[in-house]
């Protein structure tokens, strides 16, 4: 039990660390420091949502075009720079493995959680500043916006998982991968309510799971109104086992790292 | 105690893999000050970072009872976009010690002044070779590995490094791997020669030398 608590000591060491290092050195201590974080989805969701809104008009399914945008697009970015970040990420941080204590783990799980706490940020920030103007409504259920939260993200970290370590065993896939995460739009649930799709298309787009958080997290901020379509254990069912096959691929991988 | 048995490791070349380290054993024991000899690309670095942990073996097992340093050399161990001091505070979080006095040895011990506000990959070689002593140095363990790094830069801080390293630590292990015989006859008690991938180990310091320079 004392090894174990120390265990965790540790771990809660090395995470504090990285994560400071690596926003001191990804944003630096100027100006707006690690604000700067969520100035990137921030400024992403709010130009496509301005774009859709002039393209579309203000209305998109009955809810304010700019919220249902940002709704989606937010989740959609955490997702693309999650992985765009997993890419060679051992390779790229390769001096920390001097340290015995810091695992590859710890090396992914930092880069996401910067990520995740980042695209967050930019939610509720947006939604703050949406929600004042009046374009943004009060959650309609913040818990429902949460779990979709947490399946969101739990798939994110699932599939970066499994991305950072093929990475760094294969070239090809290192550079096919950004092209690949573009092809995820149409499976993100971002820009469309699966209750507006046709039935074909809509069984098709159930099978992503992205798709069924971002239900979830549609329906806790608009309500029942978007006729949300989600399955809680089918996320589980797809990312749990691929959160394993990464958790066992980045072991493979790490008995053939070469540092420098 | 740290100990490798029959150790190997190979690295991709190529289509093919090439075989640098093939069988490997040797033994650190507590307080022993153990000299690491071979050529150029003889393995040195590569072995000392296998049994710093920073590479797995390909085969074969270490087996530590003490706790061991990082491996000591021009790279690795800090961030070259970070400053001096934020490489400090790093090393002092997760090894769990107060960053005041971190801050104030390796201050006092690379007087490196005012570039510790500047960022390493600013540093000379020699600089960082301050710095990267002056980090492990200033957290306690039984083994200190050192590649190559060692002694180097001007006689003062060379009489610096004798004193923290050979006298106020006289009780801890040693694994120095080195090109200057001097050194190693002066410091060293134990010797290995790496050759072909095989380790040597000799007792008398200066057999290993003499059989080392034969080569």
């Amino acid at each position: 039990m004392a090894s174990m608590r120390q265990g965790w000591g540790i771990q809660v060491r090395v995470i504090h660390a990285l994560i400071i290092r690596e926003l001191i050195t990804r944003f630096g201590r100027e100006n707006i420091g690690f604000l700067w974080i969520m100035v990137e989805p921030l400024l992403f969701a709010l130009l496509v949502g301005l774009l859709w809104r002039g393209m579309k008009g203000p209305l998109e399914f009955g809810l304010d075009i700019v919220a249902f945008v940002v709704t989606g697009y937010i989740p959609l970015v955490l997702f693309r720079s999650s992985i765009g970040r997993a890419v060679n990420a051992f390779t790229a941080n390769g001096s920390f493995l001097y340290h015995r204590q810091i695992k590859i783990l710890d090396l992914i799980l930092v880069r996401f959680i910067v990520e995740l706490i980042g695209h967050m940020m930019a939610y509720l920030f947006m939604a703050l500043v949406l929600g004042a103007l009046g374009f943004f409504p009060w959650p309609y259920d913040l818990g429902f916006l949460i779990l979709g939260w947490f399946y969101y993200a739990l798939f994110t970290l699932a599939v970066t998982l499994v991305i950072a370590p093929l990475s760094e065993m294969s070239e090809v896939l290192e550079k096919v991968i950004p092209v690949t995460v573009y092809m995820m739009i149409p499976f993100s649930g971002a820009f469309y309510l699966v209750s507006s799709l046709v039935p074909a298309a809509a069984e098709v787009v159930l099978y992503s799971p992205p798709v069924h958080a971002m239900e979830m997290m549609r329906y806790g901020v608009f309500g029942p109104s978007i006729d949300p379509q989600y399955d809680f254990s089918y996320p589980l069912a797809f990312s749990l086992p691929c959160l394993a096959l990464g958790l066992l691929l980045c072991r493979k991988v790490r008995r053939r790292l070469v540092v420098e | 105690m740290i100990i490798c048995e029959n150790l190997s490791k190979s690295y991709p070349a190529g289509h093919g893999r090439k075989q640098i380290l093939k069988n490997i054993n040797l033994t650190i024991k507590p307080g022993e000050r153990v000299a690491l000899l071979g050529r150029n690309g003889a393995g040195k670095s590569t072995l000392i970072k296998q049994i710093g942990g920073v590479e797995l073996p390909d085969r074969g097992r270490i087996i530590r009872t003490m706790t061991s340093s990082w491996p000591i050399g021009f790279n690795g161990g800090f961030q070259g976009s970070l400053t001096g001091y934020d490489n400090a505070r790093f090393i002092a979080r997760i090894y769990g010690v107060s960053y005041g006095e971190i801050r104030e040895y390796v201050e006092d011990f690379t007087e490196l002044g005012k570039s510790l506000g500047m960022p390493v990959k600013t540093y000379s070689s020699g600089m960082r070779a301050r710095l990267a002593f002056a980090l492990s140095l200033a957290i306690e363990f039984d083994c200190y590995l050192i590649d190559e790094v060692i002694l180097v830069g001007d006689s003062k801080f060379q009489d610096r490094c004798r004193e923290e390293l050979f006298r106020k630590r006289a009780d801890r292990a040693l694994l120095i791997a080195s090109h200057d015989m001097h050194i190693v006859l002066e410091l060293c008690e134990k010797a290995i020669i790496i050759e072909d991938g095989l380790s040597y180990t000799y007792s008398s310091v200066q057999s290993a030398v003499d059989a080392y320079l034969e080569k």
